[in-house]
């Protein structure tokens, strides 16, 4: 069963207007926050244990006790470059919902005490973007942004700034040159950005999802939103599921739900004479899941991270048995290759040496030495860079050629597909 | 002061120092191409890993500051396999270029291989194509394939000169330094990019393919360009000098010097030297040497009027050359006609805010201390009136070792060869004006800052030595030399040893690090 707590009222096409999303208790608890103290909300979102949803999973009332009481102006930073292939749950929020997202950072903003916002929107994303420029425009004529906010003396602006199509632009850093317009590349740390980050300044930066939950967690309580969830990954989160389903979209469950029941029961399972193969369950970075090992996954971060992959965004890719992991791979190593800001020599290097051995040996030139190389290359570039784009460049490669071996000591020994009899020529 | 560990050697570092600067405070070998001294950090080049004691990750040393009680290693074989991939990173796309590249035999790429490398290469894939021989302007050539993308060349434009020129252009590994809409790297600082840049890929036109580096000696000096005096390293070897290069000085010119500075080699070598002593004028010139040409000076001296000689002397020469030239111009001569020309009036007092200062003579300082002390007080304006007056027969003149910064030098000396009767003129360049004068003219040729030792006072008043390296010219004199012999003394001129024979590998030791 999805369990809908942020998307309870996504089915109504008014909760995108203002007046729809008030009609439904929007804006109430931004009165309430407004009237507790900065520190009270920070503590809540702490009890309530809320993770980061833009992929790290880190916990977000912790994030915000790392800003330093230094008396410098604060920046708060939504993260919705959305740009982890598989993911498209920030755009359905912000489609469907844009109001919750500026109520979730007016309150997260007025948590932290800045005075000052941005929504990093994909560049992609034009649609969303139109929708959240109104809404803030509804916003602001209502009184909710600008000065003295309903009267409580806090004073808060938001503005939308458009990326231009980078992936790395996501990283939040890489995001933060983005937005103070230099070239967007991630930042040496330290200095972390709650430290120091745009234009040097402390900021925090969360996803749309996050500050999203950070209603709820203040309309209901902690105890209240921890009701659902597991002890380490408590509440709900929604999951963009795609690929060889037959219902394939963004679902909302308690973290803790078995990816089984998400593709089985809420998807509506696979085509009629498939077998699954593999699941991807937190994005193209998260490390692919077998099928045996996707039967007994549930959807949180332990879980996940014991059976050494990740719950990341949230983006669970589902592949059936029709489905060439050669061909597979190549597609994501192409993606990284392609999205590597170049800074570090390992991953500028590696995305591109990975490109192209996994594309000989998908163009049937492969020697079977290049599958351990495909490995050791990986290994070499995990957890020695900047940013995290080289350890999610490394991991899919890592776990396709190490979990689907046989497949790819197939591909090289003839030359051709396991599973599909025709591949194409590249 | 903090203490540490640093592959089991026990330092004591000042807070806020990074693993990398206690590395090197250790005398520790860390393999790195990105950091340099005198820039911020980028942390890009991820090769500089170390282990830390009770840190699961390793860590990269220029990023991560000492804390008390660190115990640091690269010796671990994790840091020593993590460095030779990173090495082989660097490798993959790097063309094998090494026997037509300039930079082969100081270039960061072959030594860290040697120190830290030697593997087999895993590479069997085609590497990435990239620009070649990109013309960045008069001075330097970019060879994109070459480029290990560390940004020390483009963080030196943005942090140094501020100039901003150079940026990484495209992503991933298609990342190529450039210039925004092809404009040229003009500034006169650009040649350090080639210094810093750890391989071929940003070479100096002036220096490219003259000289492999191990057919080059070097050895330390002042620069004589203006009156900062960098400290530099001159290349040279029996055919003469090929290029110079800053030496880290901390209060004088940090890590840098200018580009202008970098061709002062070129009045030191031949091409550009006044050889042989000459005595005569237009047309009817009798060569000699320098010494002979000297003692003939003393002995036409006697003849001469006293009252009706003058001096005339340049910031370009060292304080013992100037203490002998005023003592052989006391007891010799007696009168106070002693004038300080002073060759660039108009921008004698600018300065550039980084190194170069409108004063283009190492030692004016000196000079006004000196001309003090001899209580030599006279203005120019007196010395020209007086020519005019016809009330001086015979200049002497220590003139420039630099010719380049005396716009008014070839004006200056027409005009003496119609005032004078008799021109005795010192200097190591080789003028045009001097020969085509009517007058009777000694013209001896004196040594180069890079072929006697002598003392300089820079702008800030900081005396600075420099050494005598090697000849050049053999039979010239260094003023005091000159002043000497002019004065009648026996004197034995002192030669430092001439450079001859074929050229030599001197790459026997090992060179510097990055
Ligand atoms: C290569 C890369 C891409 C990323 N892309 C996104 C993204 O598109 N959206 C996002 O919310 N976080 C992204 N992240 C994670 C952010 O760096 C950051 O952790 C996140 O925005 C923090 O928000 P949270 O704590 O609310 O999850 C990315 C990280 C990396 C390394
Ligand atoms: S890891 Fe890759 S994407 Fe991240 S900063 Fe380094 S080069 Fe750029
Ligand atoms: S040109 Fe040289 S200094 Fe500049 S980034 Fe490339 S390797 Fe580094
Ligand atoms: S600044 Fe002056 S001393 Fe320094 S290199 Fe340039 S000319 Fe020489
Ligand atoms: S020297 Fe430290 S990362 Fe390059």
């Amino acid at each position: 069963m999805e369990v809908k707590v942020l998307t309870k009222h996504y089915d109504k096409p008014e909760y995108r207007s203002l007046e729809g999303y008030k009609k439904y208790g929007g804006y109430e608890v931004l009165k309430k926050a407004l009237g507790m103290k900065p520190e009270e909300i920070v503590a809540q979102v702490k009890e309530a244990g809320l993770r980061g949803r833009g992929g790290a999973g880190f916990p977000t009332g912790v994030k915000w006790g790392f800003l330093p009481n230094n008396g410098e102006p604060r920046y708060l930073v939504c993260n919705a470059d959305e740009g982890e292939p598989g993911t498209f749950k920030d755009r359905m929020m912000m489609e469907k919902a844009p109001h919750q997202l500026i109520e979730g950072m007016l309150i997260s903003a007025y948590a932290i005490q800045s005075k000052k916002s941005y929504i990093y929107i994909r560049g992609e994303y034009m649609e969303p973007y139109r929708i959240v420029e109104k809404a803030i425009q509804e916003a602001y004529d209502a009184g909710f942004l600008g000065k003295n906010i309903l009267g409580s003396g806090f004073d808060h602006d938001m503005d939308v700034y458009r990326g231009a199509g980078a992936y790395i632009c996501g990283e939040e850093t890489a995001l933060l040159s983005s937005l103070e317009g230099k070239k967007g590349q991630p930042k040496l740390k330290p200095p972390f950005p709650a430290v120091e980050g745009y234009l040097r300044k402390p900021t925090i930066v969360n996803n749309v999802e996050t500050l999203a939950a950070v209603v709820t967690i203040v309309k209901d309580g902690p105890k209240e939103y921890r009701k659902y969830g597991t002890e380490k990954s408590p509440g709900t989160k929604i999951f963009s599921v795609s690929g060889n389903v037959l219902k394939p979209g963004n679902y909302e469950v308690p973290l803790g739900y078995p990816l089984k029941d998400l593709i089985y029961n809420l998807c509506g399972g696979l085509k009629p004479g498939r077998q699954l193969k593999a699941v991807i369950p937190g994005g193209s970075s998260a490390p692919v899941l077998t099928a045996e090992e996707a039967e007994r996954a549930t959807l949180d971060y332990e879980c996940l991270a014991e059976m050494k992959s990740m719950l990341g965004s949230g983006a669970v890719i589902v592949i059936d048995d029709s489905n060439c992991m050669v061909d597979l791979l190549k597609v994501i190593m192409h993606f990284y290759h392609h999205e590597s800001c170049g800074q570090c020599t390992p991953c500028r290097e590696g995305t591109g040496w990975l490109d192209k051995i996994v594309g000989s040996i998908y163009k049937g030139e492969g020697r079977l030495q290049d599958i351990q190389l495909v490995e050791q290359v990986s290994k070499h570039m995990m957890g020695r860079t900047i940013c995290a784009l080289s350890d999610a460049a490394a991991m899919p490669a890592i776990s396709f050629v190490q979990k689907f071996r046989s497949e790819f000591e197939f591909y090289v020994r003839e030359g051709r597909s396991k599973v599909k009899e025709v591949i194409a020529n590249a | 002061m903090l203490k540490c560990k640093i592959n089991g050697v026990e330092v004591e570092v000042k807070e806020g120092t990074t693993i990398i600067e206690a590395f090197k405070i250790a005398g520790q070998k860390i393999a790195h191409y990105c950091w340099h001294p005198g820039l911020s950090v980028a942390g890009v080049c991820r090769l500089c890993m170390v282990e830390i004691k009770g840190q699961p990750r390793l860590q990269i040393a220029c990023n991560t500051p000492v804390q008390d009680g660190m115990e640091i290693t690269n010796q671990s074989e994790q840091v020593k396999e993590t460095v030779r991939w990173g090495l082989d990173f660097h490798l993959i796309n790097h063309p094998l270029d090494c026997p037509i590249c300039d930079q082969a035999g100081e270039c960061g790429l072959q030594d860290q291989y040697m120190e830290f490398g030697l593997y087999t290469p895993e590479m069997a894939e085609p590497k990435v194509k990239k620009h070649k021989v990109v013309d960045l302007g008069s001075k330097i050539v970019l060879d994109t394939e070459r480029c290990i993308l560390c940004s020390r060349c483009v963080r030196f434009t943005a942090e140094v000169t501020k100039t901003y020129e150079l940026g990484i252009f495209n992503r991933g590994d298609r990342s190529e330094i450039g210039t925004f809409e092809n404009k040229p790297l003009e500034n006169n600082y650009a040649l350090n990019t080639v210094d810093i840049c750890p391989v071929g890929a940003l070479t100096s036109k002036d220096f490219r393919f003259r000289q492999r580096v191990w057919y080059l000696q070097e050895r330390e000096s002042i620069c004589t360009g203006c009156s900062t005096g960098c400290n530099i390293k001159i290349y040279f070897n029996e055919e003469g000098l090929f290029r110079i290069r800053p030496v880290y000085n901390e209060k004088v010119n940090g890590y840098w010097m200018c580009d202008e500075g970098r061709n002062i080699y070129k009045f030191v070598n031949k091409e550009n030297r006044l050889l042989k002593a000459k005595k005569g004028r237009k047309g009817e010139w009798l060569e000699m040497e320098g010494g002979a040409a000297a003692k003939d000076v003393a002995h036409h001296f006697k003849s001469l009027d006293k009252e009706r000689i003058a001096l005339v002397v340049t910031g370009q020469f060292s304080n013992e050359e100037y203490e002998a030239l005023f003592q052989f111009y006391k007891k010799n001569v007696g009168n106070d006609f002693v004038y300080h020309w002073i060759n660039n009036k108009e921008s004698f007092e600018d300065f550039d805010g980084l190194l170069l200062r409108g004063d283009r003579n190492p030692n004016t300082k000196g000079l006004l201390q000196k001309l003090e002390d001899y209580r030599y007080e006279q203005t120019w304006a007196h010395l020209e009136e007086n020519l005019k007056a016809g009330k001086i027969e015979t200049l002497i003149v220590a003139g420039p070792e630099n010719p380049l910064w005396f716009p008014d030098l070839k004006e200056k000396v027409q005009q003496w060869g119609i005032q004078l009767s008799h021109l005795i003129w010192l200097s190591s360049a080789k003028v045009q004006a001097v020969d085509e004068v009517e007058c009777l003219t000694w013209q001896i040729p004196l040594k180069t800052f890079f072929e006697k030792d002598g003392t300089y006072v820079n702008y800030q008043g900081l005396e600075q030595k420099s050494h005598r390296i090697a000849t050049i010219v053999p039979g010239a004199l260094s003023l005091s030399e000159a002043a000497h012999l002019m004065a009648g003394e026996e004197y034995k001129v002192d030669m430092a040893p001439i450079l001859k024979g074929p050229k030599k590998n001197y790459y026997v030791h090992r060179r510097g690090y990055l």
